[in-house]
């Protein structure tokens, strides 16, 4: 029983953090990261500093939270206790018209749907570019490569205002105007360079050795890739695709300049609700919720590969 | 047969590489190319060269200077609350240890949430009249009449309120980056300065500051530069309003190009945009980062 007991106490403890020699002996790239963590460190002793920050954090958490809360519980009242002055937070009645309303407006369901073919076509165009070339930077420090990476953070810079005219007309000239098919390209114009970042700092902590291995055992340097590196960066390919679904998901601006009816996203759908039926507040907080929850939800269950994809970059610095 | 392994790394970079210059090399040319002709806004209409003309009405406008500055003010704003909320809130994590990882989770939910719905939640709760913020603080004595402040009506004050929602949503983003970097700060050198008698100031500003100053460096560039572009949020709580007064240079270039019609003077204001982003942001990785002056 103690013993059991210390072993689980072990094993919650900061000693699940690195400090594994043979870990770092064979992923150079990690030891920046992972050398002589010590959480306790910062980590407040003191019962009654704890108990403060605790109060701290609860506040700021209660705060925080709050917004999203008050859009939920606002989507779920009688449209017209939506602009009662004063404002409840609570519904007096609870009500889901306002779900029924928002849904059934004409263009809203087909502009989930237009948003989720953009997303996902965004997102596979977005991998399929990134993969390679981030292998290609990583594994083979070549010249090219390093121009390459830096053209692509200098490309995150280019403000979507200055470039989406000058894309709308492109796509209108290719004959893709008002296509779910243009915007996941313009989509992807924005998660390609996060994406390539991304995935070079994946394939940066793949052992060299494995591709050697294979190549020896007779595969194609393009063979060794495909069968041998991308099943052991599948994790960081999800991320990279969570983010790419992400950023398109929740894009706007080329949205608002590239689509009109046919392949209008919900985004542009929420912002018009304001303009064409005045100040419908139900419909829209109700729409706003339906677009979030999802991937709210999604982003909750896969959070901590998320967490590792998002700190990988910037703390790599 | 076996081509060099410099021509396959070529290869396997070169369908990212034609996509990035096609469609966005090839815009920017556009853009800068149209910015030196004055363009009808009629598809197939006149399109006449006027060299630099259009620069010099950019600068001319007080549109567009007007613009500039308020951009530069929301920047600095939006970052530096955000970094200030952010760390704080990354030393409480830090401080609380392990027993603190769900509630770090719980923090992250605003980065999922689109812009223009962030705009929108936050319009909900600052607007006159049925907004949540002024009748609250009304309730609680603090104010006379719940629209004293005028969030979003009051010229002088709605550049900070339509930056709200855009704090709110990335402060997370700062948070988890920071987290991440004072994670990794060795843990003897904390217990060194303890020994030392270091006390917390003293220990935020002469050791932890500056061990993450890359980290930092990292997260306040690519923050500042989404700063810099914001455009969902703002229009969709004011439209640049009132007064232009929260007309940001996103704002304004869309504006100038859809509904005043004059896409050359719009591709002229995009073009000094960027040139001044990009210059900027290398300033800012170049004094924060410091890189080489560290060890």
């Amino acid at each position: 029983m103690r013993v059991a007991e210390k072993i689980k106490h072990d094993g919650g403890m900061p000693a699940a953090v690195p400090a594994q020699p043979s870990a770092e002996a064979s992923v150079p790239a990690g030891m920046r990261r992972r050398r002589a963590v010590n959480r306790e460190g910062l980590e407040a002793g003191k019962r009654s500093t704890r108990t403060i920050l605790w109060i701290l954090l609860a506040a700021s958490l209660v705060l925080y939270g709050f917004p999203f809360l008050y859009l939920l519980l606002t989507s779920f009242k009688p449209p017209i206790d939506t602009i009662a002055v004063p404002p409840t937070i609570l519904p007096k009645e609870w009500t889901l018209v306002n779900y029924v309303n928002a849904l059934g407006r004409s263009g809203v369901v087909a502009s989930i749907i237009n948003s989720t073919q953009t997303a996902i076509i965004s997102t596979l165009l977005s991998l399929l570019l990134a993969v390679p070339a981030a292998y290609g930077i990583t594994r083979y420090k070549t010249a090219s490569g390093r121009v390459f990476i830096m053209a692509a953070l200098v490309t995150r810079m280019v403000p979507p205002v200055a470039i989406g005219i000058p894309l709308a007309s492109m796509m209108a000239s290719a004959g893709l105007a008002d296509t779910p098919i243009a915007l996941s390209i313009a989509h992807t114009t924005i998660s390609l360079p996060l994406s390539i970042w991304l995935m070079a700092s994946f394939f940066e902590a793949v052992p060299q050795d494995l591709e050697e291995a294979a190549t020896v055992d007779g595969c194609s340097r393009l063979g060794a890739l495909w069968r041998v590196v991308i099943p052991v960066v599948s994790g960081g390919i999800a991320v990279t695709a969570i983010f790419a679904f992400l950023a398109s998901w929740n894009e706007f601006l080329f949205a608002l300049l590239m689509t009109a009816i046919r392949s209008q996203t919900t985004p542009v759908v929420i912002a018009n609700f304001q303009t064409q039926f005045g100040l419908d507040w139900g419909s829209m907080t109700a729409l706003a919720a339906v677009y979030s929850i999802p991937v709210i939800l999604l982003t909750l269950l896969l959070q901590r590969k998320i967490v590792a994809g998002m700190t990988l970059g910037a703390v790599k610095g | 047969m076996r081509i060099t392994d410099r021509r396959f790394a070529l290869y396997l970079m070169t369908p990212a590489a034609l996509f990035l210059a096609v469609f966005v090399a090839y815009p920017l040319f556009r853009l800068v190319a149209d910015s030196f002709f004055r363009i009808s806004p009629v598809l197939g209409g006149p399109r006449d060269f006027v060299g630099l003309d259009n620069y010099v009405r950019a600068f001319a406008s007080e549109a567009f200077m007007g613009a500039g500055w308020r951009t530069l003010a929301y920047t600095l704003v939006v970052v530096t609350l955000e970094f200030a909320l952010g760390l704080g809130m990354a030393l409480l994590f830090t401080t609380l240890g392990r027993k603190s990882q769900v509630w770090r989770t719980a923090f992250l939910y605003p980065l999922m949430i689109a812009p223009i719905v962030a705009g929108l939640l936050w319009k909900f709760l600052m607007i006159d009249n049925f907004g949540l913020i002024g009748t609250l603080l009304h309730q609680a004595g603090i104010l006379s009449d719940p629209n004293q402040i005028g969030w979003l009506s009051n010229p002088d004050i709605v550049l900070f309120s339509v930056a709200i929602p855009d704090i709110w949503l990335t402060t997370s983003f700062m948070c988890l980056v920071l987290f991440a970097g004072l994670q990794n700060i060795p843990g003897d050198l904390i217990e060194a300065a303890r020994l030392d008698g270091a006390r917390a100031p003293a220990m935020l500003f002469r050791i932890i500051l500056p061990l993450l100053r890359p980290v930092i460096a990292v997260a306040l560039v690519v923050r500042g530069i989404d700063a810099a572009r914001a455009f969902d949020t703002i229009l969709i709580q004011t439209n640049g309003g009132p007064q232009s007064a929260s007309e940001t240079m996103s704002l304004l270039i869309y504006r100038t190009m859809i509904r005043f019609g004059d896409p050359g003077l719009a591709s002229a204001m995009g073009t000094i945009y960027l040139l001044a982003m990009l210059g900027i942001a290398f300033f800012a990785v170049a004094t924060i980062w410091r890189p080489g002056k560290d060890s």
